[in-house]
């Protein structure tokens, strides 16, 4: 066994890149613990609170990438209060005081502080990568630092951010020895950007593939920076604005004929339908294309926008489509894989909407698709049946009603044998979000079929506790799951405790757990952390057991109860 | 859009619409640790069972000290103006509804209006035309004159005699027969307007 020295080990572990393969090496044998250990450079830590920071060090001294996840996922949709936590300056401070060569981050929801982006910035000199999805807490002055001072910056790539921004001049604090970038996307970014100088850094990073711009860049300017970096891959455009009757325009059709290898494009933040023909040439060639973030775009005009879209793998788009829409999608789009369709219109009537029709029409016709995301006015069972039959692949699938408890329109029966029929029939099915009106039996199916799941969201659903006991029992990869404003309670919670350390995280809001059952919960497994979330009636903490908890947020962890919970956190 | 009508699910939600704007960009130096500033700073009764909707003060006959547990009467439905139904991220939620607000609050764009050979204007606010024919409409009618404009489509009928061209007058300063480009971006270059005499264009 001890035949092969340790390099020819570390060789052969280098091809496994799958965080799980290389976890399940680690446990072979001493020897092969001690050689991954060294040579492991990417690591994977999907809740910050699960491990500290001094321990992943020691853990892996010659971390490289580091992926770090904070708050949970309803933290997307504003039911985790703003500072409940999550934050990524202990880790930095941790890396920067071991010497840790660090060369990748990727935050996701995550609080980012100004102070944390500078010693980022002057810690780590071979810093390449900083990818931040979903995060809060920092100003464009620390976007400065990180332009100013990481030297071989390859990739600045920030996502849904909420980012203050100070108008400043981030984008010039990029130096003119800077020419590695290879990906920027500020498209979440709200202020003015120096035009200039975004048009000089352009022109001299010949390795550019990836550029999403913000909103402040007008269609002038970005002709211009297109005619800078013809090599482009990926283009989010930002104001996409202009009489098309112009020089400029013109200017910009010639442009985009030259860009022969952009395969994404996303943005159109602000547009005029009659400029959209000068990017009818890309379509042919886009494989991603991502229209969610602009509503200035109708429906007639993204049909006809989509008939050039042949190879189309992933498309994001508005409910404004429609189910016709969608027709045409199938029709054309036959390599599409993932579809995310948002609506258009969050509080409207749903005039503006699609229904199950457009869904049952895209699963005819795009025989590849695994991923969707589908926000709809209604869904039937019999359509859901049919989704079934024709995409036994999907992976990914979540369907959210507009209507949180709508029954099936045509049958006025809940909607738990469509779902039902989903599970049953996609084997693969590793996230699954449910909505409409449901019953215990939906759970029943979910336990019984859905072995491969390992993440479901459950809103406005089930009856009773033995909804959530199906999940918990039948779901045996389960490590991810959410629930808001169903009725389940502490039988549910505790009959089966041991569940939980199996898992990463169960977050449960207006259900029927109460605060003694948490505190039982919470005594009798010492590596769980419960924490009990309450904005309100903060003086009453503590005081009834029987009191109902709003929310609740279990993990396990190998730490214990974080240092850091604010004042309304609690954690029992 | 809908507003914060009451419906048979939710009692009255009284989320302004300020909180769903307000929830991406101001949150930062928003010092208060519940998002709903609206309702953070009043204590509910304890064991008032709550939806999950933030801001939802449930003015109805329904509070009471029991314990409260009707999930389906308290299920999000299209028109409840809410933070956290449907599930989208902030950034996306904050433009869809910017656009709705802008539309919805659309402030006045009026505009001086001038007829040839008449020294005493109008003004006349164009957001509340939807397009060139309804501007030509209201025209027609302020002037008492047929007026006509590069639009083929708009005008009234062809009277021998007395009728107007309608001009405006650009950001740049030129004067450009109205109706050529796209009404939404007439609007955003029209600084005034001027009815001419047909001979003289």
């Amino acid at each position: 066994m001890n035949y092969f020295p340790d390099e020819v080990l570390e060789h052969v572990f280098d091809f496994l890149t799958s965080h799980r393969d290389r976890n399940a090496v680690s446990l072979v044998c001493k020897s092969w613990f001690k050689v991954e250990k060294w040579s492991r450079h990417r690591v994977f830590v999907g809740n910050c609170y699960a491990i500290s920071p001094e321990r992943l060090i020691a853990r892996f001294p010659r971390v490289r990438a580091l992926t770090l996840k904070g708050k949970p996922h309803f933290a997307d949709f504003n039911l985790v209060p703003h500072d409940w936590g999550g934050f990524v300056y202990p880790w930095i401070e941790a890396m920067a005081k071991s010497n840790i060569g660090l060369e990748e981050l990727r935050l996701k929801r995550m609080v980012v502080s100004n102070e944390g982006l500078e010693l980022l910035a002057r810690s780590f000199v071979n810093f390449k990568s900083l990818v931040l999805i979903s995060c809060e807490g920092f100003t464009t002055d620390g976007l400065a630092a990180v332009a100013a001072n990481c030297r071989f910056l390859r990739e600045l790539d920030l996502q849904e951010n909420e980012v203050e921004d100070r108008k400043g001049q981030w984008l010039s604090c990029f130096p003119d020895s800077c020419t590695s970038l290879v990906s920027l996307n500020f498209a979440c970014l709200k202020g003015e950007v120096n035009l200039t100088a975004l048009e000089r850094l352009v022109a001299r990073c010949p390795n550019l593939k990836s550029l999403r711009l913000n909103r402040a860049v007008p269609l002038d300017a970005l002709q211009r920076i297109l005619m800078l970096a013809p090599q482009l891959e990926d283009l989010g455009t930002g104001s996409y604005v202009h009489d098309p009757d112009t020089e400029t325009y013109n200017k910009l059709i010639s442009t985009f004929q030259k860009c022969r290898s952009i395969r994404s494009m996303s943005g159109f933040l602000e547009v005029s339908p009659l400029c959209l023909p000068a990017i009818y040439p890309i379509c042919s060639n886009l494989t991603s294309l991502n229209l969610s973030y602009a509503p200035g775009i109708h429906g007639d005009e993204l049909i006809k926008l989509i008939h050039h879209c042949r190879k189309l793998q992933r498309l994001w788009i508005l409910d404004c489509i429609g189910d016709k829409g969608l027709g045409v999608v199938a029709s054309t789009c036959k390599e599409l894989q993932e579809l995310r369709v948002f609506p258009s219109d969050p509080f409207g009537v749903g005039n503006a909407a699609v229904t199950e029709k457009g869904l049952v029409a895209i699963s005819f016709g795009c025989p590849k698709l695994h991923s969707l995301l589908y926000f709809c006015q209604q869904v039937t069972n019999a359509a859901l049946i049919t989704v079934a039959k024709n995409c036994p692949n999907f992976t990914r699938f979540r369907l959210c009603i507009l209507d949180a408890t709508k029954a099936d329109p045509v049958t006025m029966q809940p909607l738990d044998e469509g779902f039902g029929a989903i599970v049953q029939s996609c084997k693969d099915l590793r996230r699954l979000s449910l909505s409409g009106l449901l019953t215990d039996r939906v759970f029943l199916y979910i336990g019984m079929y859905a072995e491969q799941l390992e993440m479901l969201s459950i809103a406005f659903a089930g009856d009773s506790d033995k909804g959530m006991l199906y999940v918990l029992n039948g779901c045996k990869k389960l490590r991810k799951l959410e629930i808001r404003d169903s009725p389940f309670g502490n039988e549910a919670l505790l009959t089966d405790v041991g569940k939980y350390e199996t898992m990463r995280s169960l977050w449960m809001s207006s259900c029927e757990v109460t605060l003694g059952g948490c505190k039982v919960l919470a005594e009798k497994m010492p590596r769980i952390n419960v924490e009990i979330i309450n904005e309100y009636d903060q003086m009453e903490f503590g005081f009834d057991d029987r009191q109902k908890v709003d929310k609740m947020f279990l993990y396990r962890t190998l730490v214990g109860p974080r240092k850091d919970a604010p004042h309304f956190v609690w954690t029992l | 859009m809908g507003g914060g009508a009451a419906t048979p699910h939710s009692s009255s939600s009284s989320s302004s619409s300020s909180s769903s704007s307000s929830s991406s960009i101001d949150s930062i130096s928003n010092n208060h640790p519940s998002l709903s500033s609206a309702s953070s700073s009043i204590s509910l009764p304890r064991n008032t069972k709550r939806s999950g909707l933030s801001t939802d003060l449930r003015l109805g006959p329904s509070i009471s000290t029991a314990h409260i547990h009707n999930c389906s009467s308290s299920a999000p439905s299209p028109r409840d103006q809410r933070v956290d139904w449907p599930p989208i991220k902030p950034l996306l939620r904050s433009t869809l509804t910017g656009k709705a607000d802008n539309q919805r609050q659309a402030t006045n764009l009026f505009v001086k209006v001038y007829m040839e050979g008449i020294s005493i204007g109008r003004k006349l606010d164009l957001f509340a035309h939807s397009g060139y024919d309804g501007l030509v409409t209201t025209l027609s009618h302020m002037f008492k004159t047929t007026i006509f404009c590069s639009d083929p489509h708009v005008g009234g009928a062809d009277h021998s005699g007395n009728y107007h061209i309608l001009t405006y007058e650009d950001k740049e300063g030129d004067w450009m027969m109205v109706g050529d480009v796209p009404w939404e971006m007439f609007l955003t270059t029209v600084k005034r307007l001027k009815i001419t005499r047909a001979d003289r264009c």
